[in-house]
């Protein structure tokens, strides 16, 4: 049972005069942004229309020390829909600084700088959608230097950040480039013949997906399950997060083609990372083209969670491109 | 409605546009234009057998365009009365329909528009809502998948007499669905669209809930709400019987409907606020419950009857709680959904009310109005003179002033409601207000700013708001300090900005101006002209070296006793934080500028008398 002294009306007044807490008390529970909550659908434990509920009623001690108040990335995916126009994802940022006032720390995970490779270029500084990285004079090796540092209670893992690093200095649990090769090339996928050499009997294609622009939980389970021989679905946080060379690598060992699903331009859940994903997959058409190779064969897909079976559809429709060039390749092979 | 075309005393004129209405209660003119129909209707006897000649076909909007409709047609079966009307503009005059018509020789097509003028004593605006188009909500999908339809759209499909005779139907592949959805509160309570609660939907689609599970028990019925509002007589067992026939209820909003591009089925995201848990619920057709929302037209209307629209739109009645029937303008009254959104109980009982209403007035040899109006002096009116100005009638919310060059303003008195907004503009003085001339407010300002004026805050309060307020901040037992001293007029309109000069001039230390929130104002836009008059003020004062912070302009409603209370409070603080010396100054200073601003006040008959009864006074003093 809640007890009457738990209810800590200081703690609503609190967030009433925090930046972005001022709606705080106009929710109405209508769980219109649990239902559309994207993080939901992978961390099932947040449910933002809870934690404003329990903010309201003043549970101080529940709603500080709860993990889920550090889920929200601020996609604003529920605040178009909000009936009572509450910016949500401010609300939760009002309770993040109540809570690192509090003594509180997010709990991860975040991306790593590696001190000692970082070159302090600041490509990562601007590349972070959260502000999440600031230069600072740190300690290296007995020698004070001027380079990245990660504000974890700021950093969502995106991951932009740890593809954006020329030095190769960033890095996030379970998505390095180390770690998505693995997943790339996992059962010896990547060292099968392919069918625009003439060995396959139909494409076969490497997908990288943001895990956004899919629909549910279930959907991604699917994907999981379409997973064979002719495709290898790679879950990616962002399309922003996607790696020139891996799609070059896979060229290269002969995949027929590589799809790289993001979400709708304006709708990514980290801000510039639609921007960044298609960006890369423009530049390597262009590299193709000038080495000969069809710049078909790599595309970038926008899809959304209002969109049902959007990634068969895409891959249908890029096996259906390869399937076109066959003829004109393999005599290129050959000849 | 058929009773209504048969009764004696009842014409019912359809096909026609109010287009102009001049008068006042009890003698309202009103010019009223017949749009031509093209077929006369006197001859014409509703046998509809130019129907299936015509071979124009469009859609019917009374069937939310899922029917056809002739170009020769009625709107509905029941309509009243019933006589054919050509769509002159999907017309090709291939006169198919004059041939079948025969020698009943209906069809005209050389009608024109007509416009009679006729006499009424009151008017009652019966013009119902409109239904919100929820194609503007991207993640319900409306107008992209056609199994998401309106309330409207069910309406039609569930109706014996609508286009699919009853037999309800997807519109995707016209299979009967069985599962269906009601997603209540579409549009409505939504800041995004109308904050308010559009009242019948709830029942409504419980009630077709209950009728399409009553025909097809098999249906399995989900009605996604926020809260199910059934406070009428018999609505919460109406509902206990929806819950007891196996409709589904889940108390969550949905956020999302998404389609399976193959079957045409739809999935509802909702999160189930009881459980916690959000659920993907798949259905055959969701249905949703639209808002009521005003109707396109009436801003229009608004003018041309001079009547005022609340923050949600609909058309504002004289008092919520105590005249809820009532326009704001004598002999206009309001039935149903045009005053703001209801069901139908709740609009028959309003038609009936108002129409008891309207029969006081057409009963009436003559009709009482309040005591308290406005009079023209005609020979200050520069109007008489020739001179082009009407300020008066561009502040008066009720149209009541009638300006003509070269004639003096004509107040008609059965229109004024007494606000005194047009005596606070007229800038030579020409309007007076009965019980609150100038010289009355002035001769109570002289007693308050007789001993220590600059140690007392003058306020200026209007009768409905701020003068409530501060008796309630006195009920209520609010502690304010007790250097205020107030002058009651009857609306912030009346407050003229000479009377906040002059009790600076009379040395006040503070003044105050208070009045009603602007959505409360008693007479509809009075605190507008206000608001807009003081905002000028402070500039003024400036210029004339008196310190701005000691005017102050407040909002106050009845219910803020411990606004007001604060107000005066902050106030009185600031004041004693003046030097009363320093004060004195400015006040002397600026003396001569003000009387040389005033010097017309003298020629009013009444006011030279408070004045000259001053000077005696002052005089009396010196000799003294
Ligand atoms: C889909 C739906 C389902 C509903 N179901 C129920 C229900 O089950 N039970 C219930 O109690 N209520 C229900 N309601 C509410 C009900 O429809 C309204 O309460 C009721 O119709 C209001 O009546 P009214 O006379 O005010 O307006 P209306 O019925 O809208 O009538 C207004 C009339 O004025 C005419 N008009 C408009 N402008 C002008 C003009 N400028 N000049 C001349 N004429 C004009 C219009 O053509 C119309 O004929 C439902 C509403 C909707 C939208
Ligand atoms: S802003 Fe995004 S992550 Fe945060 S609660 Fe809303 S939908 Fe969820
Ligand atoms: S992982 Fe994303 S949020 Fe975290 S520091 Fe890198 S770019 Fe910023
Ligand atoms: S009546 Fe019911 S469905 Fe309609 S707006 Fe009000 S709460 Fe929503
Ligand atoms: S402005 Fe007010 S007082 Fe003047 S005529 Fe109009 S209603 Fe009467």
């Amino acid at each position: 049972m809640i007890r009457p002294e738990q209810m800590d009306r200081r703690f609503v007044e609190e967030i009433l005069a925090e930046p972005g807490g001022e709606h705080l008390l106009t929710c109405w529970s209508c769980g219109t942004c649990a239902a559309t909550c994207l993080v939901r659908r992978f961390n099932p434990a947040f449910n933002p229309r809870l934690i404003l509920h329990k903010a309201g009623l003043g549970l101080r001690e529940a709603v500080l020390s709860s993990a889920e108040i550090w889920a929200c990335s601020a996609c604003d995916a529920c605040y178009p829909r909000c009936p009572q126009g509450i910016h949500i994802s401010d609300v939760m940022r009002a309770i993040r600084n109540l809570a690192i006032r509090a003594g509180y720390e997010a709990p991860g995970p975040a991306a790593q700088v590696d001190a000692a490779t970082c070159s302090g270029c600041a490509v990562c500084t601007r590349a972070c959608p959260y502000a999440a990285i600031e230069r600072k004079p740190q300690m290296v090796n007995g020698q004070e230097r001027t380079i990245a540092w990660v504000d974890r209670n700021l950093c969502q893992a995106c991951g932009i950040c740890v593809a954006a690093c020329p030095s190769g200095a960033m890095s996030l649990e379970a998505m390095n480039d180390a770690e998505l090769l693995t997943r790339v090339a996992a059962g010896g996928w990547l060292e099968q013949p392919g069918f625009l050499q003439g060995a396959s009997d139909a494409p076969r294609l490497l997908a990288f997906v943001c895990q956004w622009s899919i629909r549910a939980e279930e959907e991604w389970e699917r994907l999981q399950g379409l997973n064979d021989e002719h495709l290898r679905v790679v879950i990616l946080p962002c399309s922003g997060r996607v790696e020139p060379a891996h799609v070059l690598l896979a060229l290269s060992k002969g995949v027929d083609g590589v799809l790289v699903m993001g979400c709708h331009e304006g709708e990514c859940h980290y801000q510039r990372g639609t921007y960044l994903g298609r960006g890369k997959v423009a530049l390597l058409n262009e590299m193709m083209a000038a080495v000969g190779l069809a710049p078909q064969r790599v595309r970038f897909a926008e899809s959304s969670a209002l969109e049902r079976r959007a990634f068969e559809r895409q891959v249908a429709a890029l096996r259906e491109a390869i399937a076109a060039l066959r003829p004109a390749e393999i005599s290129e092979v050959r000849g | 409605m058929v009773d209504a075309a048969r009764h004696p005393k009842i014409t019912i004129k359809a096909y026609s546009e109010v287009e102009r209405v001049d008068g006042y209660i009890g003698n309202f003119r009103a010019f009223i234009t017949q749009k031509p129909r093209y077929v006369i209707e006197e001859r014409c006897t509703g046998c509809g057998e130019c129907v299936p000649v015509c071979p124009i076909e469009v859609p019917n909007p009374f069937e939310m365009n899922i029917a056809p409709r002739k170009a020769i047609d009625v709107p509905h079966g029941q309509a009243v009365p019933l006589i054919y009307a050509i769509d002159i503009e999907n017309c090709i005059k291939c006169y198919q329909c004059v041939t079948a018509c025969g020698e009943r020789d209906a069809i005209d097509f050389l009608q024109e528009p007509r416009t009679e003028e006729v006499e009424v004593g009151a008017i009652i605006v019966a013009t119902g809502a409109d239904h919100f188009n929820p194609s503007v909500i991207p993640e319900y999908g409306y107008g992209r998948y056609p199994n998401v339809i309106t309330a409207m759209e069910l309406e039609r499909l569930a109706n014996s007499a609508g286009p699919t005779v009853g037999r309800l139907i997807r519109p995707s592949d016209g299979q009967p669905p069985h599962r269906l959805a009601f997603i209540q509160c579409v549009g409505s309570r939504d800041k995004r669209f109308n904050e308010y609660c559009s009242g019948y939907c709830c029942m409504a689609s419980i009630k077709n809930a209950i009728l399409l599970k009553q025909e097809h028990p098999e249906m399995e019925i989900t009605i996604f709400y926020m809260d199910i509002r059934s406070p009428s007589k018999g609505y919460e067992e109406f509902y206990n019987r929806a819950r007891q026939m196996g409709i589904r209820f889940i108390r969550g909003r949905p956020a999302q409907i998404t389609e399976d591009p193959e079957t045409g089925n739809l999935f509802i995201e909702v999160e189930d606020q009881d459980l916690g848990q959000v659920l993907e619920v798949e259905v055959d057709m969701a249905v949703l419950a639209t808002a009521l929302i005003p109707q396109p037209d009436t801003q229009q209307l608004a003018t041309t009857l001079t009547l005022a629209r609340s923050p949600s739109g609909f058309f504002m009645e004289y008092h919520p709680k105590l005249r809820p029937i009532d326009a704001p303008n004598d002999g206009i009254f309001f039935a149903g959904t045009a005053q703001g959104p209801k069901d139908i109980p709740a609009s028959v009982a309003q038609g009936s009310a108002a129409a008891a209403r309207a029969a006081r007035v057409l009963n009436a040899e003559t009709w009482e109005i309040e005591p308290v109006i406005a009079r023209v002096e005609p020979s200050l009116c520069i109007s008489a003179q020739g001179k082009k100005c009407g300020l008066c009638a561009a502040a008066c919310p009720y149209n009541a002033i009638i300006v003509e060059v070269g004639r003096a303003a004509q107040i008609i008195p059965a229109k004024c409601h007494g606000c005194g907004g047009c005596v606070a503009e007229c800038p030579q003085n020409a309007i007076t207000q009965d019980h609150f001339t100038d010289a009355q407010i002035v001769a109570q300002m002289r007693e308050y700013l007789r001993e220590k004026p600059e140690e007392k805050i003058l306020v200026l309060m209007c009768h409905w708001c701020s003068y409530g307020g501060a008796d309630n901040a006195g009920v209520s037992h609010f502690q304010y300090p007790p250097d205020s001293r107030g002058i009651r007029v009857m609306c912030s309109a009346r407050m003229d900005q000479d009377l906040v000069l002059e009790a600076f001039r009379r040395g006040a230390g503070m003044v105050l101006v208070s009045g009603c929130h602007p959505q409360d104002c008693h007479y509809i836009s009075g605190q507008q002209v206000a608001a807009r008059r003081f905002e000028r003020l402070f500039r003024t004062l400036e210029r004339l070296g008196i310190n701005p912070e000691r005017f102050r302009v407040e909002w106050i409603s009845a219910a803020e006793g411990e606004k007001y209370a604060r107000v005066i409070t902050e106030m009185s603080q600031k004041l004693a934080s003046f030097d009363k010396a320093a004060l004195r100054r400015e006040n002397e200073a600026a003396r001569k500028a003000i009387m040389q601003r005033l010097l017309r006040w003298r020629s009013l008959p009444d006011m030279a008398a408070v004045l000259a009864e001053e000077e005696e006074e002052e005089k009396e003093a010196v000799l003294e």
